[in-house]
């Protein structure tokens, strides 16, 4: 995923569609290196095609990757659409029905009919939860992963372009987050952070979502800063930001409009891996009892409320939200693999 | 009075007299039986380790008072290591002859000591004197050495505060009359004055074998750990205890080996006891090993396995406790005795919008206790409690009584939105609360099970009123400190539970609702009640005034024991739900405990709220 000349080529097509022409004939980006596909076809001429198109016929012949798209897709749209789901089902995430779905030992009963996947210890159907999960799930995992990415940027474009002292800064802060013992620093914070209502910093960091969502950020960004920042590394040197800078373009232009188009391909791919460790992350901690707030229904959450032994005799409360957490982190990972071997042709599967 | 820690208890006293029925009654005491035989080691674990580490005059929880009782220590009065209804909650003599003999104006209590008593190694032969007792008490008074105890209970004596203050050289009300009498004196009546004697605290210490006069005997120098230098009087000791060496300087001393903190917990038989002069403790097994550390789902597979014997401080969860009813191989196994506690959402009455009683009577007719039940393991887990003391603390004369009843108890929302109407919070008297102060309301709770599912039931409840609760959940300790501590503003405490300490009305009394007891430097009235203005105004609480039981609760104290104390309890425990209704009790719970196949003779001791050690034997003695 590295390629600096594919990614050079990606720059074109965002940077500027006059580029296009150029595009065919640069033998790097030709047919000959891409997948079978593309260099499979009998064609006597060159034909045109932008660096968009070659990646979209190299990504649909993905079957996996394809899969997973339609499967976020769906879950994504199970997420939007959850209230209007539970008002289907007529139960709400937080509503309880313990006469109905519990017996006299307080234990939960299985799928049935009006249960789909039955109901948990507190007498709530299970598979709105799930439902309302995925968005939760969903929410907590694209937040943390759109802070990581913007700060990841900034941080590795600033490190990359400056080098010198800005790099050391940068990169010694990479080093010391990445050092730290994640899950314990994160149990810590969102346990002071959420321990009272009024949140921690003066009320910056206030219990909830969000808060979950900040604190997987915060030791999601040093991965993106360093591909960046690698990238840009080499990108720096190259004619196409020499040529810029002779024209007098300024430094936040030349990082911004000529450098980052160039490396937006290693990102979405990198951002695309992060979004299953997001939704796992948030998982954990809400399985370690610290995540999203207690009315909030998470995946984690559940599995942890099946993991006191109740499982053994309620396998619904277990293996339903693990379904999803598994198949949701499946398919975020088979499309992060599919867009890194069609974004970077040199990477043959 | 001891908090609970791990109730999660899941059988209710309709289970008990099923069982006892089908199965022949499993939860008494299989006394008479031939069959018993002794020796064998009873394998154990304990969830959590004890909170004063064995020391006698700190220890305040229900575990560790079980493990005097049984086997460790035993008081001039004792328990029979009983259910309630075969004595267990009324106290007996043990290291004591006789009843205590009281003069006429209630103020003299005497005492009169067994013959041929002797405390346990390394002290085989010191006899148990009188003046023993008087130590205990020097230990119970010095802030050192009772720090985290119960040594209100003993301010009643005379002299015993002063002493406590560093203001006399004794406590001028206990005089060891001779080696066989003691005689102590009381500054007011104090009809429960027995029960007092029956507790841990006042467990005999022997003297020093190097300076006999030392006001604090064997345990001068031990502020800190006596509990590790213990000498028995009971059935068994720590293990190692033979080596204690009292002749060399505290600090040199090494502590027994039989107690690990953290770690596990050994008794073996004490060589000075003898059955002969103790008819409740029949001291079946050779040894009681302890690890510490694990959870319920472990002992509970482990207790299937016969790994471990039964559980201790934990209980049955619902699937196994759903295994062995419904097994007819395992239902003999299986045992539920009510737990004289009862669980409780307390208000803080002083933070809106629980500064209103309509909104609290709201509350009370809104929650669904059914449900709550439910949650906690069903109809099985224990009764319905519409009252603050356990029925069996007050003859039963409150059973019936429920002032803010509803159909099945599942909450009557009607009623509750009428009792909102009253409030000050519903401007529009629609019997929803529109004031502001009605959401998110600061709660706290448990965030083990099954705490998190019983607080969306009761968010649930509550919705309709108007009332939205912002509920954080901590770690069982930190919960409680959230809940006591005046200055955290906690309107809503919906994890705590209550067990009396002994079977007297006023163990539910003062600790619980004495304005003496408002934490954080005390302890356990979370509900404010009697709260001192200044200290309200100090908190920045919107109100200063709030009701005040303190008058009340003395004169129940003062009463002699008898029905007018019970009474008089009854009385307060009714004020308390109508007129003060810092409260929504919910269960008087039982607990429910499995056993290994080779457990006999299972007894319930009402007084801790526990198996009874000295009671179980292993089936052939354990060979």
């Amino acid at each position: 995923m590295r390629g600096a000349a594919n990614i050079a080529s990606a720059r074109r097509s965002l940077g500027g569609r006059e580029a296009l022409a150029q595009v065919a004939s640069e033998p790097i980006v030709g047919t000959g290196l891409g997948p079978e596909g593309a260099a499979g076809e009998p064609s006597a001429q060159v034909v045109g095609r932008s660096p968009w198109q070659l990646f979209w016929r190299r990504f649909r012949q993905d079957k996996f990757a394809f899969a997973g798209i339609i499967f976020i897709v769906l879950m994504v749209g199970l997420a939007v659409a959850a209230p209007l789901i539970a008002r289907l089902v007529g139960h709400g995430p937080n509503q309880l029905f313990l006469y109905e779905t519990t017996d006299e030992f307080g234990l939960p009963k299985g799928p049935h009919a009006a249960f789909f996947f039955g109901s948990d210890t507190a007498g709530r159907d299970l598979f709105v939860r799930v439902v309302y999960g995925a968005r939760t799930s969903l929410i907590v995992a694209f937040f943390a992963t759109g802070i990581s990415v913007v700060i990841g940027v900034i941080m590795g474009l600033l490190a990359g372009y400056y080098r010198g002292k800005i790099d050391t800064f940068v990169s010694r802060i990479i080093d010391i987050v990445m050092s730290l013992p994640i899950l314990l620093l994160a149990l810590g914070l969102v346990a002071a952070c959420g321990a009272s209502k009024v949140g921690c910093l003066g009320g910056a960091l206030k219990p909830g979502l969000l808060l979950v969502s900040y604190v997987i950020a915060l030791f999601n960004w040093p991965y993106i800063a360093r591909i960046v920042r690698g990238q840009v590394l080499s990108l720096r040197e190259k004619e196409f930001v020499e040529s810029a800078r002779a024209q007098g373009s300024g430094d936040l232009r030349i990082m911004f409009r000529e450098v980052l188009p160039n490396v937006v391909a290693p990102i979405i791919v990198y951002s695309t891996l992060i979004i299953p460790n997001n939704i796992l992350f948030e998982a954990a901690l809400s399985f370690l009892g610290i995540g999203v707030p207690i009315n909030v229904p998470s995946w984690g959450k559940m599995l942890s409320d099946a993991g006191q032994g109740i499982f053994v005799v309620a396998w619904w409360m277990m293996v339903f939200p693990g379904l999803f957490l598994f198949i949701t982190t499946l398919a975020f990972n088979l499309v992060g693999d599919g867009l890194r071997d069609a974004l970077d042709p040199r990477t043959g599967r | 009075m001891r908090r609970y820690t791990k109730l999660l208890a899941l059988v209710s006293v309709l289970g008990i007299i099923a069982t006892a029925c089908a199965q022949g009654g499993p939860e008494g005491t299989q006394t008479g039986d031939q069959n018993l035989q002794p020796g064998g080691t009873l394998e154990l674990n304990l969830l959590g380790d004890v909170s004063a580490a064995f020391d006698p005059q700190k220890e305040y929880y229900s575990v560790t008072w079980e493990f005097y009782r049984c086997c460790l220590l035993r008081t001039l009065m004792s328990y029979r290591g009983t259910p309630t209804e075969e004595g267990g909650t009324e106290i007996v003599p043990d290291l004591a002859a006789d009843q205590p003999t009281v003069s006429d104006d209630g103020l003299t209590w005497t005492f009169t000591l067994k013959d041929g008593l002797n405390f346990g190694p390394p002290f085989e032969d010191v006899p148990i004197t009188a003046a023993d007792f008087a130590r205990a008490l020097r230990r119970e008074a010095d802030p050192e050495g009772s720090s985290g105890g119960y040594n209100f209970y003993y301010s009643v004596i005379e002299g015993f505060d002063e002493y406590a203050a560093g203001d006399a050289d004794d406590i001028s009300g206990v005089t060891a009359v001779d080696d066989k009498t003691l005689e102590v004196k009381l500054t007011r009546e104090a009809g429960d004055f027995g029960y007092r004697m029956a507790m841990h605290a006042t467990a005999p210490i022997p003297p020093s074998p190097t300076d006999p006069e030392a006001p604090l005997g064997a345990a001068t120098g031990h502020d800190k750990d006596y509990g590790r230098f213990l000498v028995a009087s009971g059935p068994y000791m720590f293990e190692g205890s033979e080596n204690l060496d009292f002749t060399a300087a505290p600090k040199q001393q090494d502590p027994v080996s039989g107690y690990e903190p953290g770690k596990s917990i050994t008794f073996v038989r004490n060589p000075s006891w003898s059955a002969d002069t103790d008819e409740n403790r029949p001291a079946y097994v050779d040894r009681i090993e302890f690890s510490i550390g694990g959870t319920e789902e472990d002992n509970a597979n482990q207790v299937d396995q016969g790994i471990l014997d039964m559980q201790f401080d934990g209980v049955a969860p619902p699937q196994q406790v759903r295994q062995y009813q419904q097994d007819p191989n395992l239902s003999d196994q299986i045992f539920i005795n009510p737990s004289d506690a009862v669980r409780y959402l307390s208000f803080n009455i002083a933070q809106p919008p629980f500064d209103d009683i309509n909104v609290r009577k709201a509350v009370n007719f809104a929650i669904d206790k059914e449900g709550m039940r439910r949650i906690r393991g069903g109809p099985l887990v224990g009764e319905i409690a519409n009252h603050i003391m356990v029925d069996s603390l007050q003859n039963n004369e409150l059973k019936d009584y429920n002032p803010y009843p509803s159909p099945n108890n599942q909450g009557d929302i009607e009623a509750a939105k009428a009792a909102m109407k009253e409030s000050k919070y519903d401007t529009n008297g629609d019997g929803v609360c529109d004031d502001p102060v009605c959401q998110d309301v600061l709660a706290v709770t448990d965030e083990a099970d099954p705490y998190p599912d019983q607080a969306a039931l009761i968010s649930s409840n509550l919705e309709p009123l108007g009332i939205t609760l912002d509920i954080k959940s901590f770690e069982r300790t930190t919960m409680y400190d959230k809940c006591n501590d005046i200055g955290a503003h906690t309107a809503f405490c919906l994890a705590p539970g209550w067990g009396k300490d002994y079977a007297d009305g006023t163990t539910f009394g003062e600790p619980l609702f004495g304005s003496g007891a408002i934490g954080p430097d005390a302890c356990c009235n979370y509900a404010l009640v009697g709260a001192a203005a200044e200290d309200l105004a100090k908190a920045e609480y919107p109100t200063t005034d709030v009701p005040n039981v303190d008058d009340a609760l003395t004169a129940c104290d003062e009463t002699p024991a008898g029905d007018d104390r019970v009474s008089c309890w009854a009385a307060v425990d009714k004020d308390l739900m109508e007129n003060v209704v810092p409260w929504v009790p919910y269960l008087f719970d039982n607990y429910v405990r499995t056993v290994s196949e080779r457990v006999q003779n299972y007894t319930f001791d009402q007084f801790a709220g526990l198996p009874a050690l000295e009671k179980v034997a292993l089936s052939g003695g354990g060979a």
